[in-house]
């Protein structure tokens, strides 16, 4: 852990001592690290370095996992997320996540929107048509939509589908957006389009990535962690780690020197 | 290549042949005797009516037959139909779906004697004007010859069993008709239609809501530990018990239960019971298969979104499993039609013609054992039953193709960019 960890923005998430188990094995080893407001923080490394176990760990969708165990806290505007009075629903409502593919639900474009505020028990239709057309907007996807709102969401191409899945997650005016690796499945075209949408969205939310690739770390972000082994071994401000890190190992890694 | 492995390699594509060959055969060989022995038998009458006829017996009041002229013969009748003029009536000869001989009534002119019977057997309908009419089946018809002596005639007398017979005896020797006995046509599934398909409604009324919830149960919401296999493996062996063991576990177990609806002995209801037990081992392994299909990034995007687990299984995953859930329901209702060792115990063998869910019936394929286990066995009517049978259960498993494919065909469009 380096020590360039200072504290002088306002953090989203504070993160101390964190270590995370599936049965015996740690997957993340004492991680301590503040997550910027209002800023794209980006988490890079090699595969199984357990950059989406931590990612995974804001809106506890590790909870669904079995035998895994964290111990360790992450307070969340000073509240510790894994306290029994934390309703882990509500937590997701404010934290919002993109995953790795692609996952409209088998229903209307208007309905996948409308699905997050529906489960709040949301019912007037004039509050779901606005935030449904609000967050398509937002999204960059609303003029490819707008004739189709009722369309089945499996029938958009694979980068429509991953902005109408950040529609979806910014529908409930989350505080934070969590995306895993959101352009891997994508063609470059597409993911050209969510990194202008990312750089847009980070006027408003605080946004965490997990990436593969270094280049569209260095694009997209403010602040990088770089994962190995299920440790943090580097945090700093992206143009830090990308031309004057601290660690010799994440010089390699983003040299492409191994990875 | 050698010879030898040529050779070699040709007799096992033969065997491969050779095999499907014997299974194609098989299954067509079964359908075309089935065809051939049963298609003759088959008609709309034989789905419609009843298996028990009614009993008939009116009489006559005094006539003068010397009142009536002759009758004349309708020229729409069928060459097989013996008329006599006498009376204004035609019958004609036939064997019946259980292979006993009849002599049915085809015709009956409107001013004739026969119009004027009145039914004397002790029941509602006594004191009834019952005219010989078309349809009915004719038992026995007792006359008054010259001498003034009550005669009789028909299927239940030694003389007039065939038409021509009875009626020259009735135009020949009679001089008015006392009485007579017929029955209204038998020998029809119609009981045991509706027996089946109260049959498959009660027991999916029981097994599809246990089955599916079971399921959710096992798939969604059950920790993944040593007593959660051992439900499932339990379940699994379900399915592999023979059906007749059921049949008794329903006799034995069941039963208690029925008797507290005040069912006193087998009833429908017993047996759809019996099913439901049957069927939930197919149900469940059927609807967890299709939960198990639904994408986890599905689960994982709406538990993200701030839904709770159970809504998350209502909104996205049960919906998203609803063409395999089908598919076990139509599967479950070709089981229920199929079944006959359970239901021998607990439905019966007796077949009916006014199915109730509190009392004793017979399914189609228990009709079947039933019309096969007699004095007499009825092959014929056994294999029209088959057809019926064959014939559903194709109809449900060509639905069960077409509902999977559109229904999942939404899906499984590609994409366009």
């Amino acid at each position: 852990m380096s020590e360039n960890n200072n504290t002088q923005f306002e953090t989203a998430f504070e993160v101390r001592d964190l270590d995370l188990y599936y049965d015996t094995f740690q997957a993340l080893k004492k991680i301590n690290m503040d997550i910027p407001l209002n800023q794209v923080t980006a988490f890079i490394g090699p595969s199984g370095c357990g950059k989406s176990t931590f990612i995974r760990c804001f809106n506890r969708m590790n909870d669904l996992i079995e035998d895994c165990r964290i111990e360790g806290e992450i307070f969340h505007h000073g509240v510790e997320i894994h306290d029994k009075s934390v309703d882990v629903v509500q937590l997701r409502t404010e934290v919002g996540m993109v995953f790795q593919q692609p996952n409209p639900f088998s229903m209307s474009v208007y309905d996948n929107v409308a699905y997050g505020l529906r489960c709040q028990g949301v019912k007037d239709k004039n509050i779901l048509d606005e935030v449904v057309e609000t967050s398509l907007k937002q999204a960059a996807i609303w003029d490819e939509v707008k004739d189709h709102l009722n369309r089945n969401a499996m029938k958009l191409s694979g980068g429509q589908q991953q902005r109408l899945c950040i529609a979806r997650a910014i529908s409930l005016k989350p505080e934070v957006i969590l995306m895993d690796e959101p352009t891997s499945a994508l063609d470059p075209i597409a993911t050209t389009k969510i990194e202008d949408l990312i750089t847009e969205l980070k006027k408003t939310y605080t946004i965490i990535i997990v990436t593969h690739s270094m280049s569209q770390a260095a694009r997209i972000s403010d602040r990088t962690a770089f994962f190995l082994l299920g440790e943090v071994i580097e945090y700093d401000e992206t143009d830090v780690i990308f031309h004057n890190p601290a660690d010799s190992r994440t010089e390699d890694y983003v040299t492409g020197k191994f990875g | 290549m050698t010879r030898r492995r040529i050779i070699n390699d040709k007799i096992k594509e033969a065997l491969t042949w050779l095999s499907s060959g014997i299974s194609a055969f098989v299954l067509i060989a079964i359908v075309v005797f089935i065809f051939s022995r049963g298609w003759e038998t088959l008609n709309w009458d034989l789905l419609t009516t009843g298996y028990n006829s009614e009993n008939l017996m009116a009489d006559f009041v005094h006539v003068d037959m010397n009142e009536f002229s002759e009758f004349e013969k309708p020229s729409n009748l069928k060459d097989d139909a013996v008329f006599s003029s006498k009376y204004g009536i035609a019958f004609v000869d036939g064997i019946d779906a259980n292979k006993e001989t009849y002599t049915k009534v085809v015709y009956l002119d409107e001013s004739s004697p026969l119009q004027d019977g009145k039914i004397t057997t002790a029941g509602p309908r006594q004191g009834e004007q019952l005219a010989l009419h078309e349809g009915l089946y004719l038992q026995k018809i007792s006359y008054l010859d010259e001498a003034g002596d009550k005669k009789s005639a028909g299927q239940m007398s030694p003389e007039g069993k065939e038409a021509s017979e009875l009626v020259a005896i009735l135009d020949n020797q009679s001089v008015e008709i006392v009485d007579f006995y017929a029955q209204t046509e038998g020998g029809g599934l119609r009981g045991s239609i509706i027996t089946t398909l109260i049959l498959i409604g009660i027991t999916l009324v029981i097994a599809l809501p246990l089955g599916i919830f079971a399921a959710i149960y096992l798939n969604e919401l059950a920790p993944k530990n040593k007593l959660t296999s051992a439900i499932r493996s339990s379940i699994e062996l379900l399915s592999g018990v023979p059906s007749i063991i059921f049949g008794l576990m329903g006799m034995t177990m069941l039963f208690p239960i029925t008797q507290l609806f005040g069912i006193d002995g087998q009833s429908i209801t017993l047996g759809a019971m019996t099913l439901a037990v049957i069927l939930l081992p197919v149900i469940i392994r059927q609807t967890e298969e299709a939960l198990i299909n639904v994408p986890n990034g599905m689960r994982m995007a709406s538990l993200s979104l701030g839904a709770t687990e159970f809504q998350t299984i209502y909104k996205v995953v049960v919906p998203n499993a609803l063409p395999g859930i089908l598919t076990a329901t139509l599967l479950s209702i070709s089981r229920i039609i199929g079944e006959s060792a359970a239901l021998i115990f607990t439905v019966g063998t007796a077949i009916t013609d006014n199915p109730a869910w509190n009392a004793k019936g017979t399914s189609l394929a228990v009709h079947i054992y039933t019309v096969m286990g007699g004095e007499q066995p009825n092959f014929e009517l056994a294999s029209a039953i088959s057809i019926v049978i064959l014939t559903i259960v194709l109809i449900l498993n060509v639905s069960v193709k077409v509902i999977t494919y559109y229904m999942t065909k939404e899906k499984d469009e590609p994409a366009k960019a």
